[in-house]
């Protein structure tokens, strides 16, 4: 299938390289696999330096391509490009790039991008041939004929010529469970925002989780789908002039699309859950501090054992020896009769602090 | 705060103060072990009756006490199949990562999305009423991050929507 830009990165990066040592001759020969089912071909011999030849192979929906398609193609850069008879064994176009034709200034970046875009517009010119026949007004056996397009092997999906208009239905198919959802999701979305009279000039779009009437008769595997089935009414105003362009590359695009938004909605929420695990993780780390805290404090002691340290050494030494003369006194064997009520008000011991914490059991 | 919620809250607060006695307590099996009663239930007498508070069918609170710990087990309400899969992912995301909260418990109980587990332990390093409080914000946070989490997907669905339409105007 397609990808949102139309130039194949990879192609473009290859032919970049070519073009920029044109003048040191190299052997190039790259196989390149997009999307599991475009193959591009990129050779070049030292012996033939003028000469790269880019061979392709795309689904398409004839086995061969149509002359109104090798017209597109040759449209390109026709300076530059050379369509080759037959093409490569495996391939369905061989094009021979004659680089010594592309200027080495800023028109050579845009010429490559429209060189690396072939595939593209081999895609479109099916699908741009299909619309184009709107507006006709003959009723051919074809009508109301679903037609399959299949340019990925997973994603395939339907045309239905009608009268005024021609409907293309997407059946919609996802891996996980989430996937399902997020789309689904999606989905009714894209039908509100459409009936919206802001978008009224948008093709109708349609989301429903059972196949519409239009595939009826279509092989079960076809109809199968876990997400439902999305359908556009694609009518004569929106294929008018340059618009046919970008309404093929939209149709060619939504899974692509889809999946997408499906998977930047995963990261978003994989990353919102992160966020709010810190702000969680904080509310308890809060606890334990204030608890800390609270222990450090009660750690000081009491406040006259504080006072006490303070006090200078000949002091402490002074009011030890009365502390011994006091103990002496208690221990001695004369008993005083009313002492130990006195001693109890009077010779009381300085209070220390005790943590009232349990120790683990190991 | 909806009225319901702020008396479910309540509810689960009061409950919480009065279950939360704990004290340490070693196993009546095993000599030289100490393991939360709750989890194990070796000794019926060592464990009191659970408490099931429901706000509805969809959303409830198992508090199970015992003498040295307790179990706090929550179910949080899923309205439709978004908040379903939102509620899903971010309780087990929570769950993967209960080292971080101490008290989070890595399963939850059968029948529930999340569980905690409290023990004395936790108690004495903590303060009880702080314990309370961050239980009872947990399940605050929980219900506001998956409204807004519901919120945002929809609203980016929204936006790509109105862009991709765009295109064919």
């Amino acid at each position: 299938m397609a990808c949102f830009e139309r130039a194949s990165p990879a192609l473009k990066e290859i032919l970049l390289k070519i073009h920029s040592r044109a003048e040191k001759p190299m052997e190039v020969d790259h196989n390149i696999h997009e999307f599991g089912s475009v193959n591009y071909h990129v050779q070049c011999s030292a012996s033939e330096p003028l000469y790269t030849y880019l061979s392709i192979s795309t689904p398409i929906l004839s086995s061969e391509l149509q002359p109104r398609t090798l017209d597109m193609v040759k449209g390109i850069c026709p300076d530059v490009m050379e369509i080759i008879e037959p093409p490569k064994e495996g391939y369905q176009l061989t094009l021979k790039l004659n680089f010594a034709r592309i200027p080495h200034n800023k028109v050579s970046m845009k010429m490559i991008t429209d060189i690396s875009s072939v595939q593209a517009v081999i895609l479109s010119s099916q699908l741009k041939e299909l619309l184009r026949k709107i507006d006709s007004q003959e009723i051919s056996r074809d009508i109301y004929k679903p037609i399959k397009l299949v340019y990925h092997p997973r994603e395939p999906f339907f045309v239905i010529k009608q009268l005024g208009k021609i409907t293309a239905v997407f059946p919609m198919r996802f891996k996980e469970n989430t996937d399902v959802i997020i789309a689904t999701a999606f989905f009714q979305e894209l039908m509100d925002v459409g009936s919206s009279g802001t978008f009224a000039k948008a093709p109708n779009c349609i989301w429903s989780p059972i196949p519409p009437l239009e595939l009826r008769g279509e092989p079960i595997e076809d109809l199968s789908t876990n997400a439902g089935f999305v359908s556009f009414d694609i009518t004569s105003r929106h294929v008018e002039g340059k618009k046919l362009d970008k309404t093929v590359w939209n149709l060619l695009n939504f899974y692509t699309l889809v999946k997408y938004h499906v998977k930047s909605t995963r990261g978003y929420i994989q990353r919102r859950m992160r966020m709010r695990l810190e702000s969680l993780v904080q509310l308890l780390q809060h606890v334990e501090k204030e608890e800390n805290q609270q222990i450090k404090k009660k750690d000081q002691g009491c406040t006259r054992v504080r006072k006490w340290i303070r006090f200078s050494k000949s002091k402490i030494i002074k009011r030890k020896y009365d502390f011994t003369k006091k103990i002496k006194r208690i221990r001695s064997r004369i008993k005083i009769h009313g002492f130990s009520r006195f001693r109890r008000r009077w010779l009381t011991m300085t209070k220390f602090s005790r943590l009232t914490r349990y120790t683990k059991l190991e | 705060m909806a009225n319901s919620l702020r008396l479910y809250l309540t509810c689960i607060r009061n409950t919480l103060e009065a279950a939360m006695c704990l004290q340490n307590f070693p196993c009546q099996e095993v000599e030289r072990h100490n393991k939360p009663e709750v989890e194990l239930k070796t000794s019926p007498e060592l464990l009191l009756n659970p408490v099931l508070i429901c706000r509805n069918e969809a959303e409830k609170c198992l508090i199970e006490t015992s003498i040295n710990s307790l179990r706090i087990s929550l179910k949080v309400k899923q309205a439709d199949e978004l908040e379903n899969i939102l509620t899903k992912k971010f309780l087990r995301f929570l769950s993967m990562r209960a080292e971080a909260f101490q008290v989070l418990r890595r399963k939850p109980v059968q029948g529930y999305d999340i569980s905690f587990l409290i023990t004395n332990y936790h108690c004495e390093e903590m303060q009880k009423h702080k314990l309370i409080d961050f239980i009872v914000q947990f399940m605050e946070d929980i219900d506001k991050e998956i409204s807004e989490l519901k919120l945002s997907v929809n609203t980016r669905g929204r936006i790509v929507a109105t862009e991709f339409l765009k295109q064919f105007i």
